[in-house]
């Protein structure tokens, strides 16, 4: 019986061991080659003192071990962290202190990144490196990675997880503070992959190309569904997009999942995906935003066979709507109806049904509600509460994932994005909080207020623009503050625009006043 | 000589302006910005639409490669390429 993620792996190689499993540039990987290299290194973390239940962090680019790491990982019974390759060493740090991180799966060049903040990781005992380099002097064990995927599992592997233990943390940003990390039972994510694999009608046949990175839900839910069904799974590293247009054809890649930024970058008059008959590609999805209208229609001209899936999910509940094909004609803006299995319930302030029309916020029943984020009770609670709908006899036995999007539906019951309740930031598929963001302004000592809000952005969805106020009566250096900026947090992150305000506007209780900013923008 | 010397300084501003990691490190014309992360896919969209309007050429998806866009030197070189190519 397959319940934990890795089984999909064992599974898989059952059926049919020398089935092309992993792709990258030049490296071919049957599911046979992929489930040795995992259960070796899944024998030397337990080796190395890996115990069940315990963090280990993947920070790594779209590679092979990438994927390798996520299953080892799995079937050490550890509980793996994916850092998106973007994030610069503060953020890193965050992540690692905040799930207290046993180890470490990393490259030389990524541990000279790190070499300051790994001191400041008193949890962190090991680090495990992927490819040749020289390494700093560091007060940890240092182990490489192919020597450990070389490791003899025994005979018979022993396991005690089940599906209710956790299988992930997913490191995401609210509207306020530092990222929290999404719990992700082994259920949550058979659960998902199943669902989207259902619904996308994925087979043994399927070659997808993995273009997000699997930090975000999404993006894993590509490798999971792949591996449950025994596809092959394509992994690219790309700066232009002709690159993906080359891979595309070159591995007859059937299906990809992207954002809208993607999409709009593939979209490009210029660019060579319009040329191109992709006849292979069975169906596309979008997630992280809406698809641009403009960006839509040339998708739809240019993959007039291709299946085009909207999808909506956040990653607390996985994922949750998606749009199907056939009713694209009808309502292309809609976010479509719930994933199988799932009840998707647009709530008012008083907690009732809305009516067709009524804006109320979103909230999500089924098998893929998280368990909340990792040590903050708090948060848990306002985000996963008790189903309000649920008979009294039941009692308090179920939780339900109130989104923070408000949204409304048409008289057939498809759902529309309206907007967020809070001051989250979208920015092509990232959610970026406005207080970390400020946070990092405020620490350059050269300001009274600081504030940041979304403003929209064809490409991206909304970029980040920040009002700020200075401490001194000398002229700010407005470009300086960005740079400092740029230095501790990825470029998504970074405001495209500054203003200097004279004063912050307020709220009569002395908070800033974001409605009235957003106003100044016509928002 | 000039001229290629303008559109250098002119690039530059831009890349200093829009990437403001740059103005740390400052943008050298053999610095490889594609290999620092400096620039991304997005970067090089904002870069190619400011060369399009800035120099008045057409970047054609063909052109749209490391060769042409690793550094400042290999941008440089293409905008005089194009310009030498819509004089002729």
């Amino acid at each position: 019986m397959d319940f934990l993620i890795w089984h999909f792996l064992r599974e898989s190689v059952r059926r049919n061991p020398d089935k092309e499993a992993l792709v990258h540039g030049e490296q071919r990987l049957s599911y046979r080659d992929v489930a040795r290299r995992t259960g070796g290194l899944a024998t030397a973390l337990r080796k190395f003192g890996v115990k069940r239940g315990e963090r280990v962090g993947i920070y790594l680019e779209a590679s092979v071990p990438q994927v390798i790491s996520i299953f080892g990982i799995s079937q050490c019974e550890g509980i793996y962290v994916p850092i998106n390759a973007l994030l610069h060493p503060e953020q890193v740090m965050h992540i690692a202190r905040d799930c207290s991180m046993k180890a470490l799966v990393t490259t030389p060049a990524k541990v000279h990144s790190l070499v300051e903040v790994i001191p400041q990781i008193p949890s962190l005992e090991f680090l495990v490196v992927c490819g040749g380099g020289e390494l700093p002097d560091l007060q940890l064990h240092i182990y490489q990675f192919d020597e450990s995927c070389a490791k003899e599992p025994p005979a018979v592997w022993q396991e005690a997880s089940i599906e209710k233990d956790l299988a992930a943390i997913l490191y995401t940003s609210g509207s306020t503070g530092k990222p929290k990390g999404v719990m992700l039972s082994h259920a949550n994510v058979v659960s998902g992959t199943r669902i989207v694999s259902t619904y996308l009608g994925i087979t043994e046949t399927e070659r997808i190309l993995a273009v997000l990175p699997f930090s975000f839900d999404a993006g894993m839910n590509q490798l999971m569904t792949a591996f449950e069904k025994g596809g092959t799974l394509v992994l690219i590293n790309f700066t232009f997009a002709r690159e993906i247009v080359q891979v595309l054809l070159k591995e007859r890649i059937t299906g990809l999942a992207g954002v809208p930024t993607l999409w709009s970058l593939l979209a490009q008059p210029n660019s060579t995906f319009s040329k191109q008959a992709m006849t292979e590609l069975r169906y596309i999805t979008n997630t992280g935003g809406a698809m641009p209208q403009a960006v839509l229609k040339v998708l739809r001209e240019v993959l007039p066979t291709t299946k085009i899936f909207l999808m909506y999910g956040l990653t607390e509940a996985f994922r949750s709507t998606y749009l199907p094909p056939e009713e694209l004609d009808y309502r292309p803006t809609s976010m479509g109806k719930a994933i199988p299995d799932t009840e998707i319930l647009v709530l008012n302030d008083k907690g009732e049904i809305c009516k067709p029309g009524e804006p109320g916020e979103l909230v999500h029943r089924g098998p893929t509600v998280s368990l909340g984020y990792w040590n903050r009770p708090k948060d848990t609670a306002r985000a996963l509460r008790p189903n309000p709908l649920l008979p009294p006899e039941l009692g308090d036995c179920e939780r339900v994932c109130y989104s923070g999007d408000l949204v409304k539906t048409d008289e057939e019951g498809f759902l529309y994005f309206i907007g967020r309740r809070d001051t989250m930031i979208k920015s092509s598929g990232f959610r970026i909080s406005p207080t970390e963001v400020e946070e990092v302004l405020f620490q350059t000592g050269k300001l009274r207020g600081a504030a940041v809000i979304g403003v929209p952005d064809d490409v991206l969805g909304q970029v980040v623009k920040a009002f700020v106020v200075a401490r001194d009566s000398v002229p700010l250096d407005t470009e300086g503050l960005l740079a400092a900026c740029a230095e501790k947090m990825p470029r998504y992150m970074v405001p495209k625009f500054i203003e200097v305000l004279p004063e912050m506007p307020k709220t009569s209780s002395g908070k800033v006043d974001y409605p009235a900013l957003r106003r100044r923008e016509g928002l | 000589m000039v001229q290629a010397q303008t559109v250098e300084d002119r690039v530059r501003d831009f890349v200093l302006k829009q990437f403001p990691l740059a103005r740390r490190s400052g943008v050298k014309p053999g610095d490889k910005w594609l290999e620092t992360g400096l620039l991304d896919s997005l970067g090089i969209l904002d870069l190619v639409h400011f060369l399009e309007a800035e120099f008045s050429i057409h970047v054609s998806d063909e052109e749209l490669s490391p060769e042409n866009f690793q550094s400042l030197a290999a941008v440089v070189s293409f905008v005089a390429a194009k310009q030498a190519a819509s004089i002729r």
